[in-house]
């Protein structure tokens, strides 16, 4: 993860002064309590900082975290979040572990897979550009997609058999693969958000896309990178997946399109657009992980820690909400 | 029909206003909008309320209506004291304004739209009721013939107002407010509409009527309430007024520091517009800038000189028509084409599409050019401050604050940062609307300033202004906009301040 410049993070939205302010200031807020919820951990959980634990929860979190990263850009434009993100992943996975059984060639599929997703992506791309709703668009595509494999699968699992990868779940240099990814991923998202012409043009459309228009920047363009570079996060997400499981099904990954959404909140990254760092949505996911790991150690059951993550979802937007108000006002 | 002084005192409590206003202030930022402000308006008259843009009309207007609180001072409705903010108070209080975008429902009746937003009506769910109170309404407006069912998207323009005047009715109003009710209707119909306000105000009700149109003033009004930089003048029956008087009172300031000389503008013309046909226009414009000059283009709101500039600058493709850029015929079919074609635009409204209000400075600068700045698509911070710096100097912003964001700075210096950036896109052709609006009198001078600077080393400069001051202050040509139409166009020599006035409102010249 790179570390923001002093004024990187700072950002708003016309008509609600102090947005600025507050997005500087919460990634501090971020990190104090990611501190402090590490302590507590470490209080009242014996096993926490050992590195097998550690370890875990990156891993937990790295899906999540890829997801959340890859979504960043579409979010900082403006268009909000996909909520189909669960059935893309999936597709993705069950796309990848269908090639593999067919003897693709491990290079081939992956391409394939990414292709594929991309091509997907850049659809929603063109009906977001055009104008329609993006959470709608996304919706309708999750359920076009869950249907199809439902339908091809006929609601089973499918399996790649021998071929299976050897580096699906591995170790690269002893750490593990979708942790690699996750980092890698995360500092080129951030890298293309801060430093290519393109990304600050994504988060100035998000910020207010009628002085974009007039300052020249293409909105469609914007969207279209956008929803590519989700798309690519997507098909790392599901290849990851159905690599570590050798296995996936129409029902895999339920309950992703929450936790990536979460992340990014958490994260701090503004939903209406124009302010935050992809980073930011890896540190939520990071966050997160450590959350639930603490309530596993600590034996809550899977609903209790649903419950739990619903409510620091809620808590941190209270909290985002509160310090832009404090300064509003101030 | 009553006229001047003649029409006051019908009606109302002898010596107790209706309304009176003391010592009104209102601070926006560094803007005093109102500056301990004194207004009264009497049961039965109609007080027209006079300024230039930024003269603190619409504060006043917004002060009334309950929409702001004000700082300091005190408002009176027949001689008691009232508490205006927030708006359901007002309305209690029974102030009622007219705004100029309506705020019917066009796919709802007239009927339905006259009980709109109103809670207490409890039989009203009954048809029959419904038309009953409707037709109490439209006679009072001078619509008894038409139908209460009908939807008010079958109306005409001018038929929507006086519906809109009716609703306000139906809340018992004894305050009316209009804002430049007229400026989207035809002269038969502002006939019809002035009608209905004088027999609104001849039946006791208060009418303070907001115009830019002066044959309005003395068609109608009473007495005349002139606003000038935020503070009030005394209030003049209009019988004791002439137009020129009024306009007087309306400027009355020094401009001779606000603004800088004037160019010596020579050569081949920069940018030609031959027959240009464009949305908002009702008739061809022709016209044409050269290096060195800045042209000015006036009229009230609405008035097509704002469309003129909008059309230039690819945001309103051109429906026939040429544009020539030194001599080559542009694209102006999108703003990018235009952008490319080196056709700088700087927006009246600086908020919705003239800054990033929450990005920071150094961003705001190079979002136009950015491509310039960049090598293979990246952007290196340190070549990007470089680019931006000289910018930013260029147009008196703090160049050690290129970090902060830009909301955070006065109004004036925002603005500074909308005009400067394009400095960056090195444009040939410089398209402002209101260049100045909502910047304090420092920022003002130093805007004018630096066009003329640009102006001095070659670059043609468009500004669109309903600041008929500005205009005439900074421009080396003017030309005047009246209802879509280029109604004059010559070099500022050919003009006096008055003139130009006089040519916006589209007044002859008094007697």
């Amino acid at each position: 993860m790179t570390a923001p410049r002093a004024d990187a993070p700072a950002a708003g939205q016309a008509g609600r002064p102090g947005g600025a302010e507050a997005a500087r200031l919460w990634p501090i807020v971020a990190l104090a309590s990611l501190a402090v919820l590490v302590i507590a951990a470490m209080a009242v959980t014996p096993n926490f900082l050992s590195v097998e634990n550690l370890r875990g929860i990156l891993r937990n979190a790295a899906i999540v975290g890829i997801v959340a990263v890859a979504m960043a850009p579409v979010t900082l434009s403006g268009s909000f979040v996909s909520l189909g993100v669960t059935q893309s992943a999936m597709a993705a996975m069950v796309g990848f572990v269908v090639l593999i059984g067919w003897g693709w060639p491990d290079w081939l599929a992956v391409g394939a897979v990414i292709a594929g997703m991309v091509a997907i992506g850049m659809v929603q791309g063109v009906l977001v550009a055009a104008g329609l709703n993006p959470v709608i668009t996304t919706l309708a595509a999750g359920a076009i997609l869950f249907g199809t494999v439902s339908e091809l699968t006929g609601g089973r699992i499918v399996r790649m058999g021998p071929a299976r990868p050897a580096w699906g779940g591995g170790e690269v240099l002893g750490i593990p693969l979708e942790i690699l990814v996750l980092v890698l991923f995360t500092g080129a998202v951030t890298l293309l958000m801060s430093r290519s012409v393109i990304g600050r043009q994504t988060i100035l459309v998000g910020a207010n896309r009628a002085t974009a228009a007039v300052s020249g920047i293409s909105h469609a363009r914007v969207t279209l990178v956008a929803f590519a570079v989700f798309s690519v996060g997507l098909a790392l997400a599901g290849i990851l997946n159905a690599a570590a499981f050798g296995e996936a099904m129409a029902n895999s990954l339920t309950g992703l399109t929450f936790s990536v959404i979460a992340a990014l909140l958490v994260g701090g990254i503004a939903i209406q657009g124009g302010a935050g760092s992809p980073w930011q949505a890896a540190a939520g996911a990071v966050l997160i992980a450590v959350i639930s790991n603490m309530m596993v150690l600590n034996d809550f059951s899977p609903g209790g820690r649903l419950a739990v993550q619903g409510a620091v979802v809620v808590a941190a937007v209270v909290l985002i909400d509160q310090v832009r108000r404090r300064r509003a006002r101030g | 029909m009553t006229t001047g002084a003649a029409g006051t005192g019908t009606a109302g409590a002898a010596g107790v206003p209706r309304l009176s206003v003391r010592g009104l202030s209102k601070r926006y930022g560094s803007i005093q909008a109102l500056d301990a402000v004194d207004f009264e308006l009497r049961a039965g008259e109609v007080m027209a309320l006079l300024g230039e843009n930024g003269a603190g009309k619409s504060t006043l207007v917004k002060v009334l209506a309950g929409l702001v609180a004000p700082d300091a001072g005190a408002v009176a409705i027949d001689g008691r004291d009232v508490d205006l903010f927030p708006s359901a108070r007002s309305q209690a209080a029974g102030v009622a304004v007219v705004h100029q975008e309506y705020s019917l429902v066009p796919a709802m009746s007239i009927a339905e739209n006259l009980v709109l937003g109103q809670g207490d009506a409890p039989d009203l769910w009954l048809p029959w009721r419904l038309a009953a109170r409707a037709r109490r309404l439209l006679e009072a407006v001078g619509l008894a013939h038409l139908d209460p069912r009908t939807r008010v998207e079958r109306l005409s323009v001018a038929e929507m107002q006086l519906v809109e005047i009716a609703r306000l009715l139906g809340r018992d109003a004894r305050i009316l407010i209009f804002d430049e009710p007229t400026a989207a209707l035809a002269d038969r119909e502002i006939e019809r509409i002035l009608r209905v306000i004088r027999r609104l105000a001849d039946e006791g009700r208060g009418v303070i009527y907001v115009t830019h149109r002066l044959a309005e003033v003395f068609r109608l009004a009473d007495r005349v309430t002139v606003f000038r930089n935020g503070r009030s003048l005394p209030a003049l029956p209009t019988a004791e007024l002439d137009v020129a008087g009024v306009i007087t009172m309306m400027l009355g300031r020094e401009l001779g520091t606000m603004f800088p000389g004037h160019g010596q503008p020579a050569g081949a013309p920069v940018l030609e517009v031959e027959a240009l046909e464009a949305p908002g226009l009702t008739a061809p414009v022709s016209l044409q800038v050269r290096a060195g000059e800045i042209l000015g283009l006036t009229g009230q709101l609405g008035s097509g000189a704002a469309d003129v500039v909008r059309c230039l600058a690819g945001l309103a493709p051109p429906a026939a028509g040429r544009v020539l850029l030194a001599r080559r015929p542009v694209r102006l079919d999108s703003r990018a084409a235009a952008l490319a074609e080196g056709l700088a635009y700087c927006s009246a409204d600086r908020k919705r599409d003239g800054i990033f209000f929450g990005r920071p400075i150094r961003e705001n600068l190079t979002a136009p050019w950015i491509g310039r700045v960049a090598r293979a698509g990246l952007i290196a911070p340190a070549a990007e401050r470089v680019a931006a710096t000289p910018v930013a100097a260029r147009f008196a912003v703090d160049v050690r604050r290129l970090g902060t964001p830009v909301g955070a700075m006065s109004g004036g210096n925002q603005q500074k940062v909308a005009v400067g950036k394009w400095l960056g896109a090195a444009p040939r052709v410089m398209l402002l609307d209101e260049p100045t609006r909502g910047v304090d009198v420092g920022a003002r001078a130093e805007i004018y300033r630096r066009l003329r600077e640009l102006c001095d080393e070659g670059m043609a400069i468009v500004v669109a202004s309903s600041d008929t001051a500005e205009v005439f202050g900074l421009s080396d040509t003017i030309g005047t906009f009246y209802r879509g139409r280029l109604t004059e166009l010559r070099p500022r020599a050919g003009w006096t301040e008055d003139a130009v006035v006089r040519e916006v409102m589209h007044e002859e010249a008094p007697a």
